[in-house]
């Protein structure tokens, strides 16, 4: 039986064309791309439990000497707060504001839709050091800077373009049949709302809530010029510890950033992929192609 | 004839998008219980017409009526219509039995009620006992009985359905149909049926509407349909059909004297074989020959060689090539082997033929 598959297989092999070598080829390629990606990333998370008090490849001898230095600095335990805070916080804003315009997209004529989705999407094509000038001076003049509201208002205008496009492309999915069907059966537009168009672009919002979370926990260009004294997040005090002491604190801080964001995205997929379980085929795997669609945020 | 439902006017209703017409003025009366098919090729306006009845299209002029209640600008939700949709759009994240109890939720019915009402339909389409599965673990023929459970729970006034069979295989097309047909029959409701299949709507209709580019060409019972079509497009959509093109010579008030070019004859026709008697010397005429109404005779006045023969089971069809090149299908029971290049004669029964504008 095995020997049979084998053989089917060798010939399907043989049917695509490609000899065995160049699959062979085309595989370590990747191999070294992604890890070309990922290794830089990954040698942090070691650096982090050196003993040493210098970042060193491979560590001296073990420890978690720094992260105890960490969660004993008052600073560094207050910008982990500040900006789980402000990322929460963006992520309700983004998604408040991603949603209905979301929604709107959907509905706007063929003339209006892409000029909309443009400037739906600038903040992420726009530099982001021009946002941060612009935000910086916008927000002196009613006040917010230095306040968590502020950076997290922020964040959210540079993580709208996420939402808005995840759970864009979640609308695409949802049969406007359904939502036909739903109101012939005697359902006013918000039930329509909330039982047929809401559940079907849950993955949306999951993945569009995910890359806003991130996109706020990590961002340091808008976060330096915003911060002040009273909402130094994670990032800025990353930032601002590498030009006066480079320990591995840094590493601590960094792999803690690392951990979250993966967390983050194991859960999006974990949720993803309940509701197929669920719900089988027809929840497509939307964030996931999200993902693959839209790149990583920057 | 007393029913499920209630009767549906139209009174001048119409749909344009701009300069572009979807469907011309239409004046229509559904009885009461009633099965009424909308058939023609798409783009022919039957499923504007039926977007128009459930209310996910406004009319862009006149009046659309179910029972006494103006319904023209009335939102769909506000309705009470039964829609079966062409892809089914059951809800994907509902089980069956949610999806089926769906328009009683909404209703805000009793949860007791709402379990009773969603059995009993599930048990009336032979799904008793499926309340708890995902809808993606159901065949297509399962899901389509799902989304008829789903449109008639509600106890609709009008049951409206869109092309509901396309989806599913020959066979189990045939054996739906004939299930249609069945519960039609033990409960009369009013519906509506859109399907471009003519012989979905023999089956199934107590009437049916022949469409094209946005208008009724000609609304009966399908026999009416069969027997007098009002110009050659209703005769080759109902039935099979051989159309030839016809001159009118001259017409009295009892008969008429036709030429037909293909089969080099002139012919003396009643004039009730033709569907007016006004106005027909004006337009294009074509001769209407049912290849079920041709039949082999050695006396006939038609030589013919057989090009093709078909073999049907019980019946075989032919291509027969007359003297004039033109070509005449025939049916007939097959009883002796007809092979290609054979030559016969053919004959017909004066009154099957038709006479009908060209359109």
């Amino acid at each position: 039986m095995s020997g049979q598959t084998r053989q089917q297989r060798k010939s399907e092999r043989q049917l695509s064309g490609t000899p065995i070598a160049w699959r062979w080829a085309a595989q370590v390629g990747a191999n070294l791309v992604l890890a070309f990606l990922v290794l830089p990333i990954l040698a942090v998370i070691p650096t982090s439990f050196n003993q040493a008090s210098f970042i060193s490849l491979p560590p001296t001898s073990w420890s978690l000497r720094w992260y105890g230095n960490f969660f004993a600095d008052p600073e560094w335990r207050s910008s982990l707060w500040v900006s789980l805070q402000v990322a929460v916080m963006a992520t309700a804003a983004a998604l408040a504001l991603g949603l209905p315009a979301a929604l709107g997209l959907q509905r706007a004529g063929a003339l209006l839709r892409p000029i909309l989705t443009g400037l739906f999407l600038a903040p992420m094509i726009v530099p982001v050091i021009i946002s941060a000038v612009a935000i910086y001076r916008t927000a002196l003049d009613v006040g917010l800077n230095g306040t968590r509201i502020g950076m997290a208002l922020s964040h959210a205008a540079l993580a709208l373009p996420f939402v808005v496009i995840n759970i864009g492309v979640s609308l695409r999915h949802v049969d406007r049949r359904w939502q036909q069907a739903a109101a012939g059966l005697g359902a006013g537009s918000w039930t329509v709302f909330r039982s047929i168009t809401l559940p079907n672009i849950i993955p949306g919002l999951v993945g569009g809530g995910v890359f806003a979370f991130i996109t706020s926990f990590d961002e340091v260009v808008v976060a330096v010029f915003m911060a002040g004294y009273g909402a130094k997040t994670l990032p800025v005090k990353i930032w601002e510890s590498i030009r006066l002491e480079f320990t591995p604190v840094v590493a601590v801080a960094a792999s803690f950033m690392i951990l979250l964001a993966a967390l983050l995205f194991a859960l999006a997929r974990l949720i993803d992929a309940r509701r197929r379980q669920v719900a089988g085929k027809a929840a497509a795997s939307i964030t996931t192609e999200t993902i693959t669609d839209q790149g990583v945020p920057a | 004839m007393t029913g499920n439902g209630l009767p549906l006017r139209f009174r001048g209703a119409t749909k344009h998008y701009g300069t572009q017409i979807a469907l011309h003025p239409i004046d229509l009366d559904v009885e009461a219980g009633e099965f009424l098919t909308l058939l023609g090729p798409s783009g022919s306006g039957k499923t504007t017409l039926l977007n128009l009845i459930a209310g996910y299209l406004a009319p862009s002029a006149g009046q659309l009526f179910i029972g006494d209640r103006e319904v023209t600008n009335l939102p769909a939700r506000q309705r009470n219509i039964g829609m079966v949709f062409q892809n089914y759009a059951l809800f994907p994240h509902m089980t069956v039995a949610e999806n089926v109890g769906y328009g009683l939720a909404v209703r805000r019915r009793p949860k007791e009620e709402i379990k009773r009402r969603v059995d009993a339909a599930l048990a009336m389409v032979e799904l008793a006992g499926y309340g708890d599965r995902a809808i993606q673990q159901l065949s297509g023929g399962q899901q389509q009985r799902v989304a008829l459970a789903r449109a008639l729970v509600i106890e609709p006034d009008v049951l409206l359905m869109d092309e509901p069979l396309g989806a599913l295989d020959r066979q189990l097309r045939r054996n739906v149909q004939l299930e249609l047909r069945r519960r039609h029959e033990e409960r009369r409701r009013t519906t509506l049926y859109v399907t471009h299949d003519q012989e979905e709507a023999l089956i199934l209709s107590d009437r049916v509407a022949v469409m094209r580019a946005g208008r009724i060409e000609q609304i009966g019972p399908v026999t009416e349909l069969y027997r007098n079509p009002v110009n050659s497009f209703v005769a080759s959509f109902i039935g099979e059909s051989n159309l030839l093109p016809a001159r009118l010579i001259a017409q009295d008030g009892i008969q008429m004297r036709i030429e037909v070019a293909a089969l080099r004859h002139t012919l003396t026709l009643p004039v009730t074989a033709a569907p007016m008697k006004m106005g027909l010397a004006d337009m294009p005429l074509q001769l209407l020959l049912r290849p079920e109404h041709l039949v082999l005779d050695d006396a006939g006045p038609l030589a013919a060689r057989v090009e093709e023969a078909v073999y049907l089971g019980e019946l075989t069809a032919l291509r027969l090539r007359l003297e004039s090149g033109a070509d005449l299908w025939l049916r007939r029971l097959t009883d002796r082997p007809i092979t290609r290049g054979m030559e016969l004669r053919v004959n017909w029964q004066p009154e099957h033929v038709r006479l009908v504008p060209q359109s």
